[in-house]
């Protein structure tokens, strides 16, 4: 038997090919995640000791504690550093660099510097300080400027002495030593202190303190970090599952489709004398031997891709580590790509090897490709169409994750089940759309005329089209609930506001040239006292049109509409005021007016009141305030440094939600990117089945085709009939996928979104979507490419030579 | 009764359908090379059932191949229905075959997804001409198929459907029928009902059939049999008699 495996291999390695494929690509995701993962986690991983090398010990305790015990250990002597940041803004000649960047203690005791210094010096004093290497490329921090850190009471200027390199995961942008650090009070965050004293000092100290081991706090710190790469190899590996099950399918249907073919030679081998025990154990060997073979090779290429990318990431992002191979993980890939060979192969050897002897000696009346649906199966599809059904009402019911991925599976797994049914009949209802013509007739009636493999290979590729939609529709769905919250909550993308004296006409016109600026709205007001401090009124008549969101920010006669910070900033007595009776004093040029208050944010430090309330109190308002409207993409940087350049410039104050719009935004965007691009991974899998699928019914069909050439169906019309077979397949799946794809993500919103946010809708991404369904109809197209030149190379007598 | 050797006679009535002049057909090169024809003189007279006859890798495939522009010769040149096989494209070609050419082939003659209806009307659908329903109704009528056309091969036994592979080649009035061992796969009985149908063909239709067989009781319901011995005509006789097939079968010289 051995002999007959061998020579099977040999003569059928071409066939084999795109079962291969498909088990070399699951193989190589698999190996390129864990080299991946590896490497991101030896990357954070690293350096993560270095803050507490100098010390024993560890100490943790609550933020307020901590702060005092790191001022203890000054005032005795005892070596300590505060593990933790402040975030503050920074700014150089009055010019904003950035609005919020991590600040972090430097240890004015060598012992306890543990940043590695790439140029410069270390600070000696409280008035110098480090900044992080990577991070001056986006600031523009240069060595020797002096910036400003922290804005109004905490602001203090420090001169940048040294560059130093510092771990992603324990690093900060700027560091500072404790005297100045300590000067951010209102957003310093330190719960951890590096400690240089005994533990038992510590505690009489304070009391609460909790003393660690520092090597066990540092095994602990690795062993949390790794946990999170763990979250994202799991993400990870959750799409090289969705990628493995489109390869067993595509494995499933190459083997089914491959001993058809050979069924006959499979009878002659059972007449000559092979049990089908022996039958059965041969083709499984050759699954066998095809699933080691291209596993092997997906290990390499695995490693060879993860490597690569490796390099690739490691040029922007410097903290990954080194690519290395961990031999467990790739040990699973292999036996996992075996496994899905051997697994996929089964089905189809077992109904293989049920051929009657006697079928070898019967005439050759070609393959025979009919296969239809049991009543079984139609029965399963069903229940699992019902019950998937039933679980999804429930999941949006009651807004249950597990009901609806349960319910979700089960529902698509009911489709998949009822393909043989289903998918003909779509094949024959777009065949039909299409036109009639001889032409187009064969293409639908050589897509239909095997109904499960027609099935399966239209299967393999909804997987992808009805992921890939769901997911952007989701995302789409979800990127709106977030806007129309983002409107809410910042109704402006920038505000320049007055602090102290009126803005100029220049301000006004260069903020309306700033690139990124789409329109600006120009305020008048006047400088009232409320609860003796200065604060812009502004007047408002009708919504300006910079304005987002359901508040117009346009008050009825008679209000105030104040930002949240003035009112909680306001002495105890007033704000009590504000709160319980709603209603507060101004004073403008002497005089008292009291109006009803209304609280929000988004628009900086002023209070608005309408046109008509403002007129009565000022007569002759001047310009306080500029409300800007950016361009839709504009960098959000670019912009925030432009216009705090000009509002520093006159002393006024830049607000706006401009760039928490465009963090969001980003994150829809990256989230999107990362899903479709690890999802397009099974859609290439699936067009290699589909590639695979049509070869091989080409090789089936040889005779059928010369006997239609020879009958006068020209060579055109030949590879046309082929491309019209390949994109009605893709257009099933197309169509199938979007319209499951649409539903699952309404259902995802409903359960996930509209929890979150209320009244949250499906937003269908329209020009996305009409991209998946494009590349997907034309990667269906693409796919018959190279069976439809093969079938139409061969000439008519050789054709017909073929037995 | 007359016999003619290596000469090409043309027939009385009606003139030649297809004809061979110095005709070769190799196949690959140098020593490796197989020269299936070998210079083939030949005229086929319209309007008459013509056997081609021979033993297994005497050419004779290859030269009905060659005729019915399936294949391309390597030299000398094809005249079927007054057109110059030589210098046509594929798609000329197809066309050609289109218009002037049936087919009946041993097995595999009808594409399993349509009914004998569909397969019938098939070359006329391929070609875009208009059916025409007078000589589709009188060709299933001769071929008795009235009560099959909607059956799809599966359903038909093999002698149906050669029956049914036979009027798709008549329904379009082509120019010359090719028949490759139409019999090759049926019982005795059946075979003699389908090589009637063919000689019926010629006799009440007017249609022109060369039919590639070896066997002789085929040969036997034929006008005329050309013989071929390793690519070259040795015989060809009009109306012969059994006891003259043989020793012209048996060897080149007879």
């Amino acid at each position: 038997m051995r002999g007959v495996l061998l020579a099977s291999l040999r003569h059928h390695t071409r066939r084999y090919v795109a079962a291969s494929v498909a088990v070399v690509i699951g193989v190589a995701f698999v190996v390129a995640t864990g080299v991946l993962t590896g490497a991101m986690r030896d990357g954070l991983t690293a350096d993560v000791g270095a803050p507490v090398a100098g010390v024993d010990h560890v100490v943790t305790d609550a933020p307020d504690r901590t702060l005092r015990l790191r001022d203890q250990a000054d005032r005795r002597g005892v070596p300590a550093l505060a593990l933790g940041y402040a975030t503050e803004p920074v700014l150089r000649d009055g010019v904003q660099l950035a609005a919020s960047v991590d600040v972090a203690e430097v240890a004015l005791d060598p012992a306890l510097r543990w940043q590695v210094l790439e140029d410069g010096r270390f600070p000696v004093s409280s008035d110098e300080a480090l900044a992080d290497v990577n991070d001056v490329k986006g600031t523009g921090i240069e060595l020797g400027d002096v910036v400003q850190v922290g804005a109004g009471a905490a602001a203090t200027d420090v001169e940048v002495v040294g560059l130093v390199d510092s771990p992603v995961a324990m690093g900060a942008s700027l560091y500072v030593p404790w005297q100045t650090l300590r000067g951010f009070e209102d957003t310093l965050w330190v719960d951890t202190l590096a400690w240089g004293g005994t533990p038992e000092l510590a505690r009489s100290l304070d009391r609460h303190a909790a003393v660690e081991d520092a090597r066990a706090w540092v095994a602990a710190r690795q062993a949390e970090i790794s946990r999170g790469v763990d979250v994202i190899a799991v993400m990870a590996l959750l799409f090289v599952a969705i990628a493995l099950f489109v390869a067993v399918m595509v494995i499933a249907n190459t083997f089914a489709i491959l001993f058809a073919q050979r069924s006959r030679d499979f009878a002659l081998l059972r007449c000559v004398g092979v049990t089908r025990r022996q039958l059965r154990r041969a083709v499984r060997l050759e699954a066998l031997v095809l699933g080691v073979a291209a596993s092997a090779v997906g290990l390499l290429l695995g490693a060879a891709t993860g490597a690569g990318l490796v390099v690739l990431v490691r040029r922007w992002f410097a903290d990954m580590g080194a690519a290395s191979l961990d031999p467990a993980w790739v040990g699973s890939a292999f036996v996992v790509g075996v496994l899905v060979t051997v697994a996929a192969a089964w089905l189809p050897t077992r109904s293989a090897t049920r051929v009657a002897p006697l079928a070898a000696l019967r005439p050759a009346t070609g393959v025979d490709v009919r296969s239809a649906a049991g009543r079984w199966r139609l029965g399963l599809a069903g229940l699992s169409l019902a019950g998937g059904a039933m679980l999804l009402a429930a999941a949006v019911s009651h807004h249950a994750l597990p009901a609806m991925l349960a319910g979700g599976t089960l529902a698509f797994l009911g489709v998949l089940l009822l393909g043989p049914v289903l998918v003909p009949a779509m094949v024959r209802l777009l065949g039909a759309l299409h036109g009639a013509g001889p032409v187009r007739r064969l293409a639908t009636g050589n897509a239909v005329r095997n109904p499960r493999r027609t099935a399966t290979t239209v299967a393999s590729l909804l997987v992808g089209v009805t992921l890939t939609v769901a997911v952007l529709t989701g995302l789409a769905s979800s990127r709106t609930a977030l806007e129309a919250e983002m409107d809410a909550s910042h109704p402006l993308d920038a505000t320049v506001t007055a602090v102290d004296r009126p803005l100029d006409r220049e301000t006004s016109d260069r903020v309306a040239t700033t690139e990124g600026v789409a329109d600006v709205a120009a305020l008048r007001g006047t400088f009232a006292t409320v609860g003796g401090e200065r604060l812009p009124l502004l007047g408002v008549g009708s919504r300006p049109d910079v304005v987002r969101g359901p508040h117009g920010l346009a008050p009825r006669d008679g209000v105030v509409v104040l930002p949240y910070d003035v009112v909680e900033a306001l002495p105890g007595r007033l704000a009590t005021r504000v709160w319980e009776d709603r209603e507060l004093t101004v004073v403008v040029d002497g005089r008292e007016r009291t109006l009803e208050v209304e609280m929000g944010s988004g628009w900086g430090r002023a209070g608005i009141v309408s046109d008509a309330t403002l007129a009565s109190m000022e007569p002759t308002p001047r310009a306080l305030a500029l409300w800007v409207r950016a361009v839709p993409g504009a960098d959000a940087e670019d912009l925030a440094g432009d216009l705090a350049a000009l509002a520093g410039a006159t002393g006024a104050g830049l607000d706006g939600g401009y760039a928490d719009r465009e963090w969001v935004d980003l994150q829809v965007d990256v989230l999107t990117g990362a899903v479709v691009g690890l999802l397009a991974i099974s859609v290439v899998i699936a067009l290699v089945g589909i590639a695979n699928t049509l070869g091989l019914s080409v090789l089936e069909r040889a005779r059928e085709n010369a006997l239609l050439r020879a009958m006068g169906l020209t060579r055109p019309q030949l590879r046309r009939a082929m491309a019209v077979e390949g994109l009605l397949l893709s257009a099933v799946a197309t169509v199938l996928g979007t319209a499951l794809g649409l539903a699952f993500a309404w259902v995802g919103v409903q359960v996930m979104v509209a929890e979150v946010v209320d009244g949250a809708g499906i937003t269908v991404p329209a020009f996305q979507v009409a991209a998946v369904a494009a590349v997907s109809a034309l990667a269906g197209l693409a796919a018959c490419v190279v069976p439809a030149r093969r079938a139409a190379r061969v000439t008519p007598a050789a054709g017909l030579a073929l037995d | 009764m007359t016999t003619t050797l290596l000469d090409t006679t043309t027939s009385p009535h009606t003139g030649t359908a297809a004809s061979a002049r110095g005709l070769t057909r190799t196949y690959g090169e140098g020593d490796g090379a197989v020269h299936a024809l070998r210079g083939i003189d030949l005229d086929l007279p319209a309007g008459r059932f013509t056997a081609i006859m021979g033993p297994s890798g005497s050419g004779k495939s290859t030269l009905m191949h060659c005729l019915a522009g399936l294949d391309a010769a390597t030299g000398g040149s094809v005249t079927v229905a007054g057109l110059d096989l030589a210098g046509l494209d594929d798609t000329a070609l197809t066309l050609f075959r289109r218009e002037h050419v049936g087919f009946v082939f041993q097995a595999f003659n009808l594409l399993p997804m349509l009914t004998a209806g569909q397969n019938i009307l098939l070359p006329l659908e391929l070609a875009g001409r208009a059916v025409d329903r007078a000589r589709y109704d009188e060709v299933v009528g001769v071929l008795g198929l009235a009560n099959r056309l909607g059956h799809l091969p599966s359903q038909l036994s093999g002698g149906q459907q050669q029956r049914v592979a036979i009027a798709r080649a008549l329904v379009t009035r082509p120019d010359i029928v090719f028949a490759d061992e139409p019999t090759g796969n049926l019982d005795s009985e059946a075979s003699a009902e389908v090589l009637g149908h063919l000689r019926r063909s010629v006799r009440e239709l007017g249609m022109t059939v060369v039919m590639v067989t070896h066997e002789l009781d085929a040969a036997a319901y034929a006008d005329d049999v050309v013989v071929i011995h390793d690519g070259l005509v040795t015989a060809h006789l009009t109306e012969p008699a059994q006891d003259e097939l043989v020793p012209a079968l048996r060897g080149r010289n007879a």
